[in-house]
């Protein structure tokens, strides 16, 4: 009962940020001044030198109009666009590449991009959240506010500052990784797996401190109010282990709310992953958008952005399915 | 046995230091159930607290000692010590609130094992639950529920069911029923009286309802502002008070067809900050004089087993309805 209704819940919102979503990505560059398609007739004048004839023109623009989806009024638009994203995951050819299909290129970054942000997440949630745990179940004794200490000196840093600070310190002052990492591309090996990892290594860094710093200082607020409460007092009282009430009694209810945030957090947890990636010249969609940006090549743009929305909502339905596997109260109701 | 050798027990603080149990000497016999009563703070769940062995700071043990009666594995005499080794094993207690004291993300069979006990063979004690928990007539299925499921009253008796297992020497409850209803409140008692007489333990069950102490205890000890007041067989106790205070507690139990609303003690326990001089009943007492005001009454016998600390015990309070306190 619950947790139907609890599920139908989740998915029911899902589709719905899904949907506006999706919206939004139509909509939006469509009020904007500026017509992709005459920018583009521009540019391909400019490199003929204007030797293109109206009709030369015309029947391009027609052409161009009819592969990006830009024919007919704004609703008949709507629908075809609703259709091939959804139905084809077709979001036209790239314009830079022209006529690699956008979705290829996009499905190539995705696995670079979702495993680096996959491992980062988990890595971090987990050792910052250890970390908190520590220092809020002892924080009693003076060692545990040492670990908080950690906490507090890395989270507030921007994380543009601790990617770059990392670069100059491990690629530049000690140079343990490269400065300008290269990613191999086509058939997998294992020298090449040593490489890929060797070289994501610093990018993942830098994305799990980002998150540990807030873990740590959450964990502990958290970890701190819970051995307060009556159960821990009476399971210290029944004589159990620092090690079963540190676990089982704190962590497993103080780690319910943290879970819950990062549900929350994914979106940002994504946005940092993108900037990552720029920085690292990792080869993820974070990158693709950027070169698609600076070269304006809208499709890939567009399709960039609907997966990256698809990704986060679809990473907050998976941790909000996973809840009701934590909480009890929840999956019994 | 249990003996208390004059058991102080202080609170240290920001401005001082306060004896929240000062002075408290008894012996509680075995297989007893023996009820403490007195007014909020006066020193109830401290006295518990030490008993128990939970002395943690800004509680200590300022002075005096506790002897349990039961030796420990090693064969040496437990004491206030050594007593927290013998936590769920021959020492155990109820917590007030069986709602928040239960882990809510866990299944109730779960919190039966997770602590050492005597047996390291968990499937073994699971099955020996089992058994128990079907002995006091629940149901089994408990035992894979989680406590949101159950009832306020099938949790305390969850409690109940806990800290009896292991069938210690010495049971300690502190207010077990506060949070639930007058009918299931009754059911959880009458079970542990049952259990106690079944397995001849002895339980000290703290209780500002003074119906419920009448009901089911042996013996009685009545606090006040961190004295042992009165301490007696608690037929002695309600049938003949000796203490001024424990009348008073008495008669404001309400009795059956009285349906006038019983009024409190009027006034309040002195502040255990200030000056504690005398008897620390005098300012509320209608038969104080100027002695009780400069000497302080020990606690004395005063028939076999019957105790109590007053200079004027068991002398009859002025009929009620005289303004007798200024
Ligand atoms: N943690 C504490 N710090 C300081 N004083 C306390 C603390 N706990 C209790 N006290 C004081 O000790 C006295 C007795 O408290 P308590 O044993 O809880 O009384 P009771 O259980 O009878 O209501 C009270 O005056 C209270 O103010
Ligand atoms: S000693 Fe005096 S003041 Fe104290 S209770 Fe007895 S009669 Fe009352
Ligand atoms: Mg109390």
């Amino acid at each position: 009962m619950g947790v139907v209704q609890y599920i139908a819940k989740r998915v029911g919102l899902y589709f719905a940020v899904l949907f506006i979503g999706l919206t939004i990505t139509f909509f939006l560059p469509r009020f904007m001044p500026a017509n992709p398609i005459d920018g583009y007739i521009g540019e391909l004048q400019s490199r003929a030198s204007g030797s293109l004839t109206s009709e030369a023109i015309a029947e391009l623009r027609d052409n161009l109009e009819q592969l990006y989806g830009l024919k007919g009024d704004l609703f008949t638009q709507y629908v075809s666009f609703l259709n091939r994203v959804v139905l084809h995951f077709d979001f036209g050819p790239s314009f830079a590449f022209y006529p690699e299909p956008v979705s290829n290129i996009i499905l190539n970054a995705l696995p670079w991009t979702l495993t680096l942000l996959l491992t980062t997440t988990v890595l971090g949630w987990a050792l910052g959240n250890m970390v908190g745990l520590v220092a809020g179940y002892f924080h009693t004794r003076k060692l545990a506010t040492l670990l908080e200490i950690v906490g507090i000196m890395i989270y507030p840093i921007p994380y543009y500052i601790l990617a770059v600070s990392l670069i100059i310190l491990f690629a530049y002052i000690i140079p343990i990784f490269p400065l300008s990492p290269t990613f191999p591309v086509g058939d997998i090996s294992l020298s090449k797996i040593w490489l890929i990892v060797y070289n994501s290594l610093l990018p993942a860094m830098a994305l799990i401190l980002a998150g540990f710093g807030w873990n740590i200082l959450s964990m502990k607020a958290l970890a701190v109010a819970t051995t307060e409460e009556a159960y821990v007092t009476y399971a210290r009282l029944k004589g159990t282990s620092h090690w079963t009430r540190m676990v089982r009694y704190v962590f497993r209810n103080a780690m319910l709310p943290q879970v819950t945030a990062l549900a929350l957090s994914i979106g940002t947890v994504f946005n940092g992953a993108l900037l990552t990636e720029i920085l690292f010249s990792f080869p993820g969609v974070g990158l693709i958008m950027r070169t698609a940006a600076s070269g304006g090549d809208y499709n890939v743009l567009y399709g960039a952005i609907t997966v990256s929305i698809v990704a986060v909502a679809t990473a907050g339905l998976v941790i909000d399915l996973i809840y009701p596997l934590l909480d009890p109260r929840i999956r019994h109701k | 046995m249990i003996r208390l050798n004059n058991l102080v027990a202080a609170y240290r603080t920001g401005r001082g230091s306060i004896n929240a149990v000062d002075g408290v000497d008894i012996e509680i016999p075995d297989r007893c159930i023996l009820g403490v009563a007195g007014e909020s703070g006066c020193g109830k769940s401290t006295l518990m607290k030490v008993l128990y062995g939970d002395v943690l700071s800004p509680m200590s043990l300022a002075s005096g000692s506790i002897e349990y009666g039961f030796n420990d594995d090693q064969n040496k005499p437990v004491t206030s010590d050594t007593i927290q080794k013998q936590w769920f094993k021959r020492i155990s207690y109820v917590p007030q609130s069986s709602m928040s004291s239960l882990n809510p993300v866990v299944k109730i069979g779960k919190q039966f094992v997770d602590f050492p006990g005597h047996e390291p063979n968990k499937r073994k004690v699971m099955e020996q639950v089992k058994t128990y928990i079907g002995k006091l007539g629940l149901p089994v299925e408990i035992l894979d529920s989680y406590p949101h499921q159950l009832s306020g009253g099938m949790r305390q008796r969850v409690m109940i069911a806990l800290a009896t297992f292991f069938q210690p020497e010495l049971i300690l409850a502190d207010e077990p029923t506060t949070a639930l209803d007058v009918v299931v409140q009754k059911e959880i008692l009458l079970l542990l009286m049952e259990l106690q007489e079944q397995m001849g333990n002895t339980i000290i069950l703290v209780s500002h309802d003074m119906g419920v102490h009448y009901q089911i205890t042996h013996r009685m000890l009545i606090m006040y502002a961190a004295k042992a007041v009165e301490y007696g067989e608690s037929d002695s106790v309600f049938a003949a008070p000796l203490h001024p205070y424990t009348r008073m507690l008495i008669s404001s139990l309400p009795t059956i067809g009285d349906e006038s609303a019983r009024n409190g003690i009027p006034g309040s326990p002195p502040s255990l900050w200030g000056e504690l001089g005398g008897c620390r009943f005098a300012a509320r007492c209608p038969l104080a004089t100027d002695k009780c005001r400069a000497e302080e009454p020990p606690l004395v016998e005063h028939k076999p087993g019957h105790f109590a600390a007053c200079h004027h015990a068991g002398s009859e309070i002025p009929a009620a309805g005289e303004p007798i306190w200024q």
